[in-house]
């Protein structure tokens, strides 16, 4: 099991205010969230949803509400290859598609990255000097420097280093040439003509790939709306960018209804119906379905386990194979060309302001615009009270390895919570927790001080230069703590005080695990005994979160001056937020 | 406090270096540290590896006594047992030894096998990971603990990377940016550490 450290995480805003696990819709405006009456259950299925931790999150300036990466729209700033960081243009995904045109391959066995490498050995090293520095020639193939698959495997070989994407296009498993829809064309009329220099066989199914044979049937029913219908097929000819923006599809739409409303060209349309032909031939995109499987079946027989492809090769593979029967063969699959990535812009749901917005240079990574939820709500830092003081590992043992702490049951613990203040007001905060965690073992909780003020935070140059003193003070009030016997949290009082951080005790008395010991439910029935869920001996406390302070009321860039004047113009702000503290897991027994 | 050595754990340099004397520095003369750099006992740095001679003729320009192997940046963390070593392959028919590049704030984990050619600021790289030969890490990348990468694999900025073979699980975050800062850590060791704050 994974070494659970504790946790903070925190909901938000946007999820639906179904705290109650019965799941009854509860109409509540979020402006009400204070409701005492609810608690948040962090165990509820749906807040999976809604719960991040606090790097996850952003805040918006104008709406002053947390938002969270399911809430914000996104928008795409650049798309690039993720291995040869070359950005690509957006036009060039309409025709190209979402993967990397380059030479950018993933391996099909392993998915790890697949270079090019030459065939032929490197020459000797003790030939002349003019020699060596010839770059080495073809062929070329792909291969994994992780798992050593080659490209020789499915029979594939390259004549130049460069535009592999394009050379694999041309090519199918074992090194047979792929025909493009022009090259069919071509050879189709010359069987037909009887061109005594035509290839040697006809033209069979097998010649014939997915991809082209999609090809061929688009452009055959594509001639076939052309003859029944000009109008209409100016319209549908534009099938590859369907949408509704796109001017072919308003033509289309256009040409429906001025076509069909008007009674003069309604009985025209009916005079003739359009009598569309099916596909006929192979060059019309027309295949049998080849329904003996012998062949296949054979070759499974023959074939050990290792030869079949898992489920994952065959998911990470292009959509658009050309192949002829369902993936089943470690030789069918081909290398993957990389997927690309993108660099997103982040708006406010609400208001549609910008919050976060990164350069739109892929080498850059730096941001225009980023407002994290970080620096403006108070970061919620949990540690066991007993744990062995940090400064006692030895130095080179740092950073300490978490190591896993498992919490007694029935035994009461404390933890000690740390609020650090990021904005440059003092806040007010007022914690709530209930008595006890929901969910079938109910440990309870008390917090020791629900409420507090922490003091603002101050330049960074303070910081560093106030750090050493702090620090210092830091360590005698401890040490004054171990002089006077061991310090004792006490109720009501704050435990440890910084320049912008406050710590606070909660204790725990987690509960037994054991499932006889269940108490009875609130109608006397029967209590759930089923098994112990996935995680359910986690100890997560939800915790009510409301922050207070004044702040100067918005001003716009260039006037703040005027406003830090002007004491009159400060307002108050509230922020309130359910947050979900993870402890540790409650020991067995 | 209690069996501090005499001499102290760590050798503080100028620049603010902490290397430990038990950390096993090979060729420290094609070592360079930006300084503020942690390295950590049982840490080998193999700067032996330098390029061979062929190729002083072919990059041209550069200075002659150019011959650096392994280039670290400011606020670096070499936790123990780690061991970066230049990456190495036949570039015109001869086997050489290429540098490896290492940006600010990087955090290398326990037992840890970095063959990188470069890799940028701001990374975070786990426990007991293999970083191969030629992979290049970009800024703010995060690899999780016991991944394996890949030789000539590249990772984009903001990736979080794990697996064997490693591939992208994730992006980092906005807000996780200030969680590669390693001028706190890099306060908790030496021969008068502070303690970690909370």
């Amino acid at each position: 099991m994974a070494p659970l450290t504790p946790y903070t995480y925190i909901q938000c805003p946007c999820s639906d205010t179904s705290f109650s696990p019965s799941g009854a819709p509860t109409s509540d405006d979020k402006t009400e969230p204070e409701d005492d009456d609810r608690t948040f259950d962090p165990r509820a299925p749906r807040a999976n949803y809604s719960l991040y931790p606090l790097e996850y999150l952003l805040y918006c300036e104008d709406c002053h509400q947390i938002r969270c990466p399911r809430c914000v729209n996104e928008e795409i700033v650049t798309y690039y290859c993720p291995s040869c960081l070359f950005e690509v243009p957006s036009s060039n995904l309409k025709t190209e598609g979402n993967r990397c045109t380059r030479s950018c391959f993933q391996c099909p066995i392993c998915i790890g990255p697949l270079v090019v490498t030459s065939l032929e050995a490197p020459p000797e090293p003790t030939l002349l000097a003019a020699d060596n520095t010839a770059q080495p020639t073809g062929p070329y193939v792909l291969t994994c420097s992780y798992c050593n698959w080659s490209s020789t495997e499915i029979g594939i070989q390259f004549d130049k280093p460069n535009g592999i994407y394009q050379q694999l296009a041309k090519m199918s498993n074992g090194g047979k040439p792929r025909l493009t829809a022009k090259e069919f064309r071509e050879r189709s009329r010359k069987e037909k003509e009887g061109d005594p220099e035509s290839p040697s066989s006809p033209l069979t199914n097998s010649d014939v790939d997915a991809e082209l044979q999609f090809s061929q049937l688009k452009a055959f029913y594509q001639s076939q709306l052309n003859e029944t219908n000009p109008q209409a097929a100016a319209g549908l000819g534009s099938l590859a960018d369907l949408g509704i923006s796109s001017p072919g599809s308003l033509s289309r739409i256009m040409s429906m209804y001025t076509g069909a409303g008007h009674g003069a060209s309604h009985k025209q349309s009916r005079g003739r119906l359009p009598v569309m032909r099916e596909a006929r031939t192979l060059d019309e995109g027309f295949q049998e379905a080849d329904l003996d499987d012998s062949a296949l079946i054979e070759k499974l027989r023959a074939s050990a386990f290792e030869d079949t492809a898992s489920t994952d090769q065959r998911l990470a593979q292009q959509p658009s194979l050309p192949s002829h029967h369902p993936l089943l063969f470690v030789d069918d699959l081909r290398p993957i060309p990389y997927l690309l990535r993108t660099k997103r812009s982040k708006r406010c749901p609400v208001c549609r302001h910008i919050i976060s917005k990164p350069e739109s240079k892929i080498s850059n990574p730096r941001f225009r615009i980023r407002l994290i939820a970080g620096s403006y709500i108070p970061t919620i830092t949990v540690r066991p009270f007993h744990a062995p003081e940090s400064h006692n590992v030895p130095s080179g043992l740092r950073p300490p390895v978490p190591a896993e702490l498992w919490l007694a049951p029935h035994r009461a613990s404390q933890y000690v919570l740390t609020f650090q203040n990021p904005i440059f007001e003092p806040v007010k905060v007022t914690l709530a927790a209930p008595a006890a965690t929901p969910g079938r073992f109910a440990s309870t909780v008390t917090v020791l001080c629900p409420q507090f003020d922490i003091s603002a935070n101050t330049d960074m140059w303070d910081d560093a230069l106030k750090e050493e003193g702090e620090v210092q003070l830091q360590l005698q009030r401890r040490r004054a703590g171990e002089d006077g016997g061991p310090a004792q949290p006490e109720p009501g009082k704050i435990w440890e005080r910084g320049r912008n951080w406050v710590s606070i005790v909660v204790e725990v008395v987690p509960a037994s695990l054991r499932l006889d010991g269940l108490p009875p439910g609130p109608g006397g029935e029967e209590p759930d005994r089923s098994p112990l869920k996935e995680d359910e001996d986690v100890l997560e406390i939800p915790m009510f979160v409301r922050v207070e302070w004044e702040a100067d009321t918005r001003d716009d860039v260039g006037s703040s001056t005027t406003t830090r004047d002007n004491k009159e113009a400060r307002e108050k702000r509230e922020l309130a937020y359910w947050c979900v503290l993870g402890l540790g897991r409650i020991a067995r027994g | 406090m209690s069996r501090r050595p005499p001499k102290g754990e760590y050798i503080e340099t100028d620049t603010g270096n902490k290397v430990s004397r038990k950390a096993n520095l090979v060729g420290t003369q094609n070592i360079i540290l930006g300084g503020r750099t942690v390295i950590q006992p049982e840490v080998m740095i193999r700067g032996d590896l330098t390029r061979t001679a062929a190729s002083a003729s072919s990059t041209g320009g550069s200075a002659p006594a150019n011959n650096t192997a392994v280039a670290i940046g400011r606020y670096c963390f070499l936790s123990r047992g780690s061991l970066l070593r230049p990456p190495g392959r036949v570039y015109k028919g001869v086997f050489t030894y290429m540098p490896l590049r290492m940006g600010d704030h990087v955090f290398v984990g326990h037992g840890t096998i970095v063959q990188a050619a470069s890799i940028g600021n701001n990374v975070h790289i786990g426990h007991g990971v293999v970083v191969g030969e030629f992979v290049i890490i970009k800024d703010y990348v995060r690899v999780l603990d016991g991944a394996v990468i890949p030789p000539n694999m590249v990772i984009p900025s903001f990736s979080i990377v794990g697996g064997q073979p490693a591939r992208v699980v994730g992006e980092v975050p906005e807000g996780g940016h200030e969680t590669f800062e390693l001028r706190d850590l890099y306060k908790t060791v030496g021969n008068n550490p502070q303690p970690i704050n909370a």
